[in-house]
């Protein structure tokens, strides 16, 4: 038999990889339509992209562009809401919108040989809504509700908390994207398709499909559906820049019950228009964007004080935020805080060559994994459009991790984290976790401020 | 017609089962260790330690350091995790082909030998990491011990069934490290686990490696079996009701339903779907869109091997709208299902809905090994993975209707309920 091995084995040198290509044409009617061909990728996902900034809801209905997205299935011109859905999934399709503070996405996965009947179903939805009185306002009440699951949801609340102490009132971001209860409790059907009229057409659109498309001519059946599309609606009107609020602050959000403490803490970040975008990537991931990272080699595996924390950057097409987000026992809130900012700061000083390697490695190393479903390569392409950059940004974003050296990842992170203040989060039980913050001081953690 | 994967496998002389299915259009590879062990096989009083090997078993082994693990296979460009579930343990990773020596090695390396790295250090660690899990996971969120409930109720105590896999924290605080390595010698080893390679290397070639790196482990003694959990249908209605600081008033209904591998769970699961499946299931069309009584509603079958499996219904009321009547009309829709009338377009939906989920999950490697794995191990046949969609489209409306007139019954199911305080409803 074998000796047994003490050492690691070589890994062998990864075969060369590359974003997939597509096949771009046009509607009749002019919308750009990518096809992604994925042998081997018998449910395909159809995603239509409609630039759509939620900056042109008016102040006082904002959530009415998340309403209407819902409200698109709920019954078309030329069928009720039941028999939609029963058609839709009646060829194993499934139907989703996403909504962004950019873009809406509205797509279906379906089974590659059932193809046709389901991207006229979408171009029903999306072309021919009916936006009925009824339906509306059954959408309407579930988003209420929605607002009280959310509010119930540590997590929820550490986001809302976060954007809202973020971002000056002044930009959208620092509401949450889908409303309030005063915003949504006001909107009709009449409303509703007033926003579709002024917002949704074929202009501002992009159609995608990533499957195995051997023998199917994906791009007639597309146009077949898309192609006599008309609408109203003008040009996208351009997001302005997001005003951030700088400084150390605390935010303590009251949750009475909570057995742990939901922290969300940052800053300002870069977005796709800085050529850094990749370099802070890269930062991140040594930082806290794995669980060797250095904040959970601290907080998780050392203390075990969270199952697990992470950090991001993350950004829309206009001004990005960096966060660590993560569930710590509510005895040892302030320890973990204390913990994570030193991290975060001492970081500043400098990550080493060995980390940024091993970081970009792995980065460019599970990209393949990432893209080999189509629905994630319809995802990514979606998102590259909504964020105003190539649809094959994923090779830009991998050509600047690998040229990151660790001055630059430093730099990229120096920049941001830590530079103007940190914003720090928690969510918890009040009354345990106020005087482990006061212990931290306004030294560490600027002012407090608490919300109910 | 079936799919057309291929499937070739060899059992070591150490008695592990390698599958492996070659797919060289992507340069990646999947490997998956199904390990038959689960938190149905955990004796009383050692109730969460298949999910604390989970975690144990990142902790480092013989000639693998503390968190190397996860950062020598981050840097090959793996994605990697574990998963604990009612029957099995699984372990997996992702990554470009060059590194399927350095998988094979690391989990060899486990198998063989992570008593070596079982210290009453890491022990602790990871218990403190563990009930920061079940906090997170279970206790912080609304309706979180909801499934605790509902298996304690449907199924008899000491059942396989009758507790989750996270377990109870006084039986993971009362753990001895001779404990932890006891149960460790009794499940993992070669001949009680299924490795599956999927992805960019001949059949060949991942054969050899998985001798050169598993074939020298020893087999273990036979682990003992889990207890027998074959059990019909519940004969009366049991109920948990619990008034809490809950957002929305919510109930949820656990039926026992067949073993998985059969027809008639299959038959079970459909019927389900009918209820509750997608936007056109009858549930979403009565409750939510016509009568408007709930804001969503939900459910499915739990497949499960241990002699019985078990499936849900979900519902959460509408503002303002008393509990009762969402339980009345859930009720009432699960006789309707039991007495007849389910079309053939209605089973051909959820079918359809069946096809592409199966499709969707063997879209990747890691969900190609994944369900080899599991129907390596629970069915002895990985070929099934290429039958699968033919078997559940074969389901007749008469076998759905047989398997909810047996098992989907009014009278014959447990459920919780959470409605909110007056307190919960002031603050809201």
């Amino acid at each position: 038999m074998n000796q047994v091995l003490t050492t690691p084995p070589a890994v062998g040198a990864p075969r060369p990889w590359a974003f997939p290509a597509a096949v771009s044409t046009t509607t009749s009617v002019g919308t750009p339509v990518h096809v992604f061909d994925r042998p081997g990728q018998y449910v395909a996902t159809v995603r239509v992209t409609i630039a759509m900034p939620l900056i042109a809801e008016p102040r006082e209905l904002e959530g009415v562009a998340t309403i209407m997205s819902r409200t698109l299935d709920e019954g078309t011109e030329l069928r009720s809401a039941n028999d939609f859905a029963a058609a839709l999934e009646r060829h194993g399709a499934a139907y989703g919108v996403d909504v962004s503070s950019d873009a809406l996405h509205v797509e279906i996965s379906v089974p590659v040989s059932h193809l046709a009947p389901a991207v006229q179903l979408l171009a029903e939805a999306i072309t021919r809504p009916a936006f009925t009185k009824a339906d509306v306002g059954r959408h309407v009440t579930i988003r209420l509700g929605e607002i009280n699951q959310e509010r119930a949801n540590a997590g929820y609340r550490a986001r809302e908390a976060f954007a809202g102490n973020l971002f000056d009132p002044a930009t959208r971001r620092s509401r949450p994207t889908a409303g309030t209860p005063d915003t949504i409790r006001p909107l009709s059907n009449v409303q509703v398709a007033e926003f579709y009229r002024d917002n949704i057409g074929p202009g501002r659109a992009q159609i995608l499909f990533a499957g195995d498309a051997s023998g199917v001519d994906v791009a007639g059946i597309i146009d077949e559906a898309f192609g006599s599309w008309t609408s109203a609606a003008g040009p996208a009107v351009e997001t302005p820049e997001p005003l951030y609020i700088p400084g150390n602050r605390v935010v303590l959000v009251d949750r009475p019950g909570s057995v742990q403490s939901q922290l969300l803490i940052g800053c300002a970040g870069p977005d796709r228009r800085d050529p850094a975008w990749g370099a802070a990537a890269v930062a991140n991931h040594v930082v806290g964007g794995t669980i060797t990272s250095r904040v959970d080699t601290v907080l998780r595996e050392e203390k075990g004080y969270t199952y697990g924390t992470r950090t991001s950057f993350a950004a829309p097409r206009k001004g990005g935020t960096f966060s660590l987000g993560g569930a710590v026992r509510t005895e040892v809130t302030g320890a973990a805080i204390s913990d994570a900012l030193r991290i975060l700061r001492e970081a500043r000083n400098g990550l080493t060559e060995q980390e940024v390697q091993e970081a970009k490695d792995s980065l460019i190393r599970t990209a393949p994994l990432r893209y080999e479903q189509a629905d994630s390569v319809a995802q990514q392409v979606g998102s590259n459009i909504a964020n105003g950059v190539p649809i094959d940004f994923a090779d830009t974003y991998l050509t600047q991790i690998a040229a990151t050296t660790a001055d630059e990842a430093t730099e990229a992170y120096r920049r941001y984290v830590g530079t103007d203040g940190l914003l720090v989060v928690v969510v918890g039980e009040a009354k345990d976790v106020r005087p482990q913050l006061t212990t931290l001081g306004s030294d560490v953690l600027g002012k407090l401020i608490e919300l109910g | 017609m079936p799919l057309t994967y291929p499937i070739a496998e060899q059992t070591l002389d150490n008695g592990l089962r390698v599958v492996v299915s070659s797919d060289r259009a992507v340069p990646i590879v999947a490997v998956n260790l199904w390990y038959d062990v689960g938190s149905r096989h955990e004796p009383a009083g050692l109730t969460g330690f298949a999910h604390l090997f989970e975690h144990l078993m990142f902790q480092g082994s013989r000639n693998v350091a503390s968190g190397q693990h996860f950062s020598l296979l981050e840097t090959a460009g793996a994605s990697l995790n574990a998963s604990t579930f009612f029957d099995r343990t699984n372990y997996f990773e992702s990554l470009p082909s060059g590194g399927l020596d350095l998988a094979l090695w690391l989990e060899a390396d486990r198998m063989g030998y992570l008593l070596d790295a079982v210290n009453q250090e890491n022990l602790d660690n990871q218990r403190d990491v563990v009930k920061e899990e079940k906090r997170q996971s279970y206790d912080n969120r609304p309706y979180g011990d909801s499934y605790e409930r509902l298996v304690k109720l449907a199924f008899p105590e000491g059942h396989p069934y009758a507790h989750m896999t996270i377990g109870s924290m006084a039986d993971l605080d009362a753990a001895s490290v001779e404990d932890v390595h006891a149960f460790f010698r009794a499940y993992y080893g070669p001949n009680n686990a299924v490795l599956t390679i999927v992805g960019d290397v001949s059949e060949e070639d991942a054969f050899d490696a998985a001798k050169r790196y598993f074939g020298h482990l020893p087999a273990i003694p036979q682990p003992p079996e889990a207890p027998d959990g074959t059990i019909g249908p519940l004969t009366e209605v049991l109920r948990d009701d619990v008034v809490s600081d809950v957002p929305s008033d919510l109930i949820t209904m656990m039926f026992r339903l067949p073993v998985d591998g059969t027809p008639e769970l299959d038959a079970a699961g459909l019927a389900l779907d009918i209820l509750a499946a997608g936007q056109s299931g009858r549930l979403n069309r009565r409750l939510v869109r016509d009568e408007q009584i709930a804001q969503s509603v939900s459910g499915g079958a739990l497949p499960l091997i241990g002699g019985v499996s078990f499936g849900t219904l979900t519902g959460i009321a509408s503002d303002g709208i008393d509990l009762q009547k969402v339980e009345d009309a859930l009720v009432e829709e699960i006789e309707k299902l039991a007495e007849g009338g389910i079309t053939e377009d209605e089973l051909a939906t959820v079918q359809a809905q069946a096809e592409r989920d199966w499709l969707e999950q063997l879209a990747t490697c890691a969900g190609r090994a994944d369900e080899i794995s599991h129907h390596a191990l629970l069915f002895g046949d990985p070929n099934r993975i290429n039958t699968r969609i033919d078997q559940v489209r074969a389901i007749t409306v008469e076998q759905v209707q047989a398997a909810a007139a047996k098992w989907i019954r009014a009278g014959g199911r447990v459920q919780v309920s959470y409605r909110r305080t007056e307190t919960g409803e002031e603050q809201a």
